[in-house]
């Protein structure tokens, strides 16, 4: 045997795959040669070096309960009982009818928002089209906006990287509405001043541009969730001006009122509607301390890397990383970093 | 109960949990979570991301047990929904944050370093860990499998849905890339 052949069978000689013949010549090789007889070595450092960065045991502490939570909340039935129906018959109708109507909720706001009638108000705002697509309890809505509802939305048996399920995903938050949540966070310079819109209010005056770049927001998120792309210029504009009800904006009130889950899960979807260098240097610190409210301090401590990657000298990181110390000893106070 | 539990076969443990039993489902968890969470990582390579691929994969084994069938081996069952998984979390993009950078390993959680400390400790262990993360995925997941979990190359390939000849071609072509990575010699 040569050492060509040797180095050929030489992976499978290491994790002892080789049939007993192969492996006797192998071996022979192995003793003779210095050059290949070395070569066993680096396979097992190589080895040594394929380990997985362990969470740690406090990771491990809450791990069952996190899994069991969850397994319970979809045990105790639906929170939004429209969405998840008994019967299969019905939650297979609603598989399509949920994304169809967020679809024409958007093709509304489209047609009556983006030049075909720009000047007649309508109370029909995305809120109350959704609304009738899926009637959440107001208090409730919060609560519903979880990855995991959206998934149960899309209805998870489907097969992995299913298309249709992406779009059932990248549909359903569009669906969902919420409420207008105060503009609490003021990291991100969004507008404080951003008229809430309700279901029973009329569009204010001034408040068509903006409904334009809500149907443009929802569009971009469903093509980056299908796509997986992202163009920075739309996202700088909605960046500017978030919608009342955007991701953003619930993920800083959701943090307010001290929901870290679910404000983590508002600003992962924040993050992937508005990909502008500013909103996401900003959005990812956020992100960062929201995680350490959750005492996922491995998961921060990766975000951070990224911001630092991808913003060198960064200020809001800067600033987290002075108050992180507190962040993390304290990890119900109020958010530092909105 | 517990230390029955302990010691009853996964196939067991799941019928068991099929039939409503919440301790043998927890019994399932705790015994396969950490194997879940590797091979998670293995497909989305960072901590972030492989939480929540590990998360939804005991959801969806709970979700699945009803119609699994104890006759079949529970570990390759569940590999493979964990991979499908790591895939579906890193293809959908849910978290919206840009998957950590190849070369930018999550750090392990120190119980209570100091911050010196841990950066220090974790140098080492970033570095290893960074030449994992910039490894494809595909990679990584037969190294994962057959370094860490010491699966034979059927049970690769089973995992993997690929055959054994790939499970040896990949896991080469991991463990040269591994030691490029490292500076050492391939």
């Amino acid at each position: 045997m040569d050492c060509r052949e040797t180095q050929t069978l030489l992976t499978a000689f290491h994790d002892g795959e080789l049939p007993a013949a192969d492996r006797a010549r192998v071996e022979e090789h192995l003793r003779g040669c210095p050059e290949c007889g070395a070569l066993p070595a680096d396979l097992a450092r190589a080895d040594q070096t394929a380990g997985v960065p362990d969470p740690g045991p406090a990771y491990w502490d809450r791990f069952n309960a996190r899994v069991m939570d969850r397994v319970e909340r979809e045990a105790d039935g639906p929170r939004v009982a429209v969405l998840r129906p008994k019967h299969g018959w019905m939650r297979q109708q609603l598989r399509y009818l949920v994304p169809a109507a967020a679809a024409a909720a958007l093709v509304v706001v489209v047609v009556r928002y983006g030049g075909m009638n720009p000047g007649v108000p309508t109370p029909t705002v995305p809120p109350a089209v959704s609304e009738r697509a899926a009637p959440v309890l107001p208090n409730e809505r919060f609560a519903t906006v979880t990855r995991e509802e959206r998934d149960r939305l899309a209805d998870r048996s489907l097969p992995a990287g299913n298309e249709e399920a992406s779009r059932d995903r990248a549909a359903a938050p569009a669906a969902i509405s919420v409420p207008s949540p105060p503009p609490l966070m003021t990291f991100r310079g969004a507008p404080a001043g951003s008229p809430p819109v309700s279901a029973a209010d009329g569009i204010p005056s001034g408040m068509q541009a903006e409904q334009k770049k809500m149907a443009g927001a929802a569009a971009l998120m469903a093509e980056q969730q299908v796509a997986g792309k992202a163009k920075s210029a739309s996202g700088m504009r909605i960046a500017k001006e978030p919608s009342p009800g955007s991701p953003c904006e619930l993920a800083r009130t959701l943090a307010a009122q001290e929901r870290w889950r679910e404000a983590e899960a508002a600003q992962r979807a924040c993050l992937a509607q508005d990909r502008s260098a500013p909103a996401q240097e900003k959005g990812l610190v956020f992100l960062a301390e929201l995680l350490d409210r959750q005492e996922r301090f491995a998961e921060a401590d990766a975000v951070i890397t990224e911001v630092d990657r991808q913003f060198p000298q960064s200020r809001p990181l800067d600033l987290y990383r002075r108050q992180r110390p507190m962040v993390q000893k304290q990890p119900m106070a109020v958010p530092v970093t909105r | 109960m517990g230390a029955d539990l302990g010691e009853e076969k996964d196939e067991r443990l799941a019928a068991l949990a099929a039939g409503g039993d919440r301790g043998a489902f927890g019994a399932l968890v705790t015994r396969h979570r950490q194997a879940v969470y590797r091979l998670c990582w293995s497909a989305t390579g960072n901590a972030a991301d492989a939480d929540d691929a590990a998360q939804e994969t005991f959801v969806r084994v709970y979700r699945s047990l009803p119609s699994y069938d104890p006759a079949r081996p529970f570990g390759p069952w569940l590999r493979k929904i964990a991979w499908n998984c790591g895939l579906s979390v890193r293809r959908d993009g849910i978290a919206g944050v840009p998957r950590v950078a190849e070369g930018d390993a999550p750090e392990a959680v120190d119980p209570a370093p100091g911050p010196e400390e841990a950066a220090a400790g974790n140098e080492e262990r970033r570095r290893v860990a960074g030449a994992m993360a910039g490894l494809p995925a595909e990679l990584r997941m037969v190294i994962v499998l057959r370094a860490v979990e010491g699966l034979s190359y059927a049970e690769i390939a089973l995992a993997a849905g690929i055959p054994a000849g790939t499970v040896m071609s990949r896991l080469s072509r991991a463990r040269t890339r591994l030691l490029a990575a490292l500076g050492g010699c391939s």
